[in-house]
């Protein structure tokens, strides 16, 4: 007997898990408060949608303001540690050591700061997505093809023509791959502090709920933030492919050796 | 610049952010109340470990964390290696897994708090979760990273199986499976972390939040520096470990 393509073996994989998430609770296999079938939870969607939305744009916004600290801070940072070389070998190492300290504990400190509104959300979750744009920003910007920037040079390019020709457009790819796990590190931040300490947001929709055991909405959120997450991720997967041409321009890469470049081990540890 | 060198700078700039982290609050510059200044955290530090309240919640957050680690780690590590032994389950699993590993897992923690209440159980369930992915994946690079022409040559030469297994396979994967202990112990402390600071009632995490919300900042930079110092050691410890094991490599 021939087996099953493992594409079709993946889609029955998920068709059964969504068939399960209905069929377990409703039978009584696992308690309702543990899980709510599938369909009561798409129906608290359908019927507090508005309430959803306008957590889901706080968040956003968060989300947004986040992002542009940590890939504003990140890219530039990435360009000064992976382009001076005295900067590289004086503070890789100590960011690859600081990468063990869970960052979520500064979070306190944040709030304790800067209150419990937006500000500190936006604050935390920039401070957890710059140090992967930082890295592979770095990475990319050292693992250039001397060649190239050789090349330019002895047919007499300027330093700024230098950056804008070869620098920039060699490196894209990889400050491309720091951006998508750094802009997903900002939704986990994010969503995390308002589940922690906040008065607004889809995090604080999942800890509101909780409190008050109301399973159906609180996996509402959860799928809200899942189908977020991953358009996330497809998308920015989508801006790698596109522009996976420059790639030959650069040195070949696959991620993971951008990662052991960068000293940075893995992303999110959330 | 030697390595001796690149030590002293970074020594010395050190010590410009903590005599910076001295000098600006006691001046003024900076808001005392809001950052305290390093010598008061320090003596901070000291008075707190002397608590019973805090020894208590060293002990709790210790065993969540061991206990976490003691079930992720071999069970991730089982499921990896039969992931990238077995060709055909690889090909159906590792695109999932990429999928479930790029979902933030903290979002599951009301999942657990539902199911399991806000005790030791629930800390420990929702830590593993959280790190049994990254073994998973790793354990797959691991057994990845063993070369065939090194099994081949092995075999050829008339190696069992154990032979195989002691001599080619456990030390090509011994940088890697090191590499993965530390790293899962990052995901695992952080996985503890976000348990004890959501909803706790004991354990370092849930000190650390009720320092931050009663707005004793004195005490809770102490803690942080305190739970820093722990992880960043940890790391580093492994770390030295593992540029021994793959000397050999290069």
């Amino acid at each position: 007997m021939k087996r099953p393509a493992p594409a079709t073996v993946r889609w029955l994989i998920l068709a059964g898990l969504l068939v399960f998430w209905e069929l377990f609770p409703r039978t009584g296999i696992i308690p309702e408060l543990f899980m709510p079938p599938l369909s009561k939870v798409l129906a608290v969607l359908a019927k507090d949608w508005r309430e959803y939305a306008s957590e889901l744009a706080v968040t956003l916004y968060e989300v947004a303001c986040a992002m542009l600290i940590a890939c504003g801070a990140g890219i530039l940072a990435g360009a000064l540690v992976g382009g001076v070389a005295l900067l590289r070998s004086l503070l890789l190492p100590v960011f690859s050591s600081l990468y063990a300290v869970p960052l979520v504990i500064l979070y306190p400190i944040f709030t304790a700061w800067f209150g419990i509104g937006s500000e500190s959300k936006i604050i935390f979750a920039g401070v957890y997505g710059f140090f992967p744009v930082m890295l592979s920003t770095a990475a990319g910007i050292r693992t250039i093809d001397a060649q190239l920037l050789l090349a330019a040079r002895s047919m007499g390019a300027t330093l700024p023509q230098q950056i804008a020709r070869v620098i920039i457009p060699a490196s894209i790819p990889t400050v491309l791959t720091g951006l998508r796990l750094g802009g997903a590190l900002t939704i986990i931040g994010v969503v995390v502090s308002e589940m922690l300490i906040s008065s607004a947001g889809i995090g604080y929709l999942v800890t509101r709920y909780r409190t008050i055991l109301d399973s159906a909405h609180v996996f509402g959120a959860i799928v809200v933030i899942l189908l977020l997450s991953i358009l996330f991720d497809t998308f920015a997967r989508a801006v790698e492919r596109r522009t996976l041409v420059w790639q030959t321009a650069g040195r070949r890469q696959k991620a993971g050796e951008v990662v052991q470049i960068a000293g940075s081990p893995a992303p999110a540890p959330v | 610049m030697t390595r001796f060198q690149l030590i002293a700078i970074r020594l010395l700039l050190l010590a410009l952010v903590l005599t910076a982290w001295q000098v600006l609050p006691r001046n003024g510059i900076i808001n005392p109340l809001l950052l305290p200044p390093f010598s008061d955290v320090l003596s901070t530090l000291w008075e707190i470990l002397g608590r019973p309240q805090v020894h208590e919640a060293i002990l709790v957050t210790s065993a969540e964390v061991i206990v976490a680690f003691v079930i992720a780690v071999p069970l991730g590590a089982a499921i990896g290696v039969l992931i990238a032994e077995h060709d055909y389950a690889g090909q159906i699993f590792k695109p999932l897994l990429f999928y479930v590993f790029s979902v933030p897992k903290s979002i599951f923690l009301p999942m657990f708090i539902l199911i399991m209440g806000i005790g030791f159980q629930q800390k420990v369930a929702y830590a593993a979760f959280s790190t049994l992915f990254i073994v998973i994946m790793s354990a797959t690079a691991a057994v990845e990273s063993v070369r065939t022409d090194h099994v081949l040559v092995a075999r050829s030469f008339g190696a069992t199986r154990w032979q195989i297994l002691t001599r080619v396979y456990v030390p090509s994967m011994m940088p890697i499976l090191l590499e993965t202990l530390r790293i899962s112990m990052i995901f695992n402390f952080t996985g503890v972390m976000i348990a004890e600071m959501y909803a706790s009632r004991t354990g370092l995490g849930y000190l650390i939040a009720n320092w931050g919300e009663n707005f004793q900042l004195p005490q809770l930079f102490a803690g942080v520096i305190l739970l820093a110092v722990v992880a960043i050691a940890f790391n580093e410890a492994v770390r030295v470990l593992e540029h021994r094991v793959s000397a050999w490599r290069t």
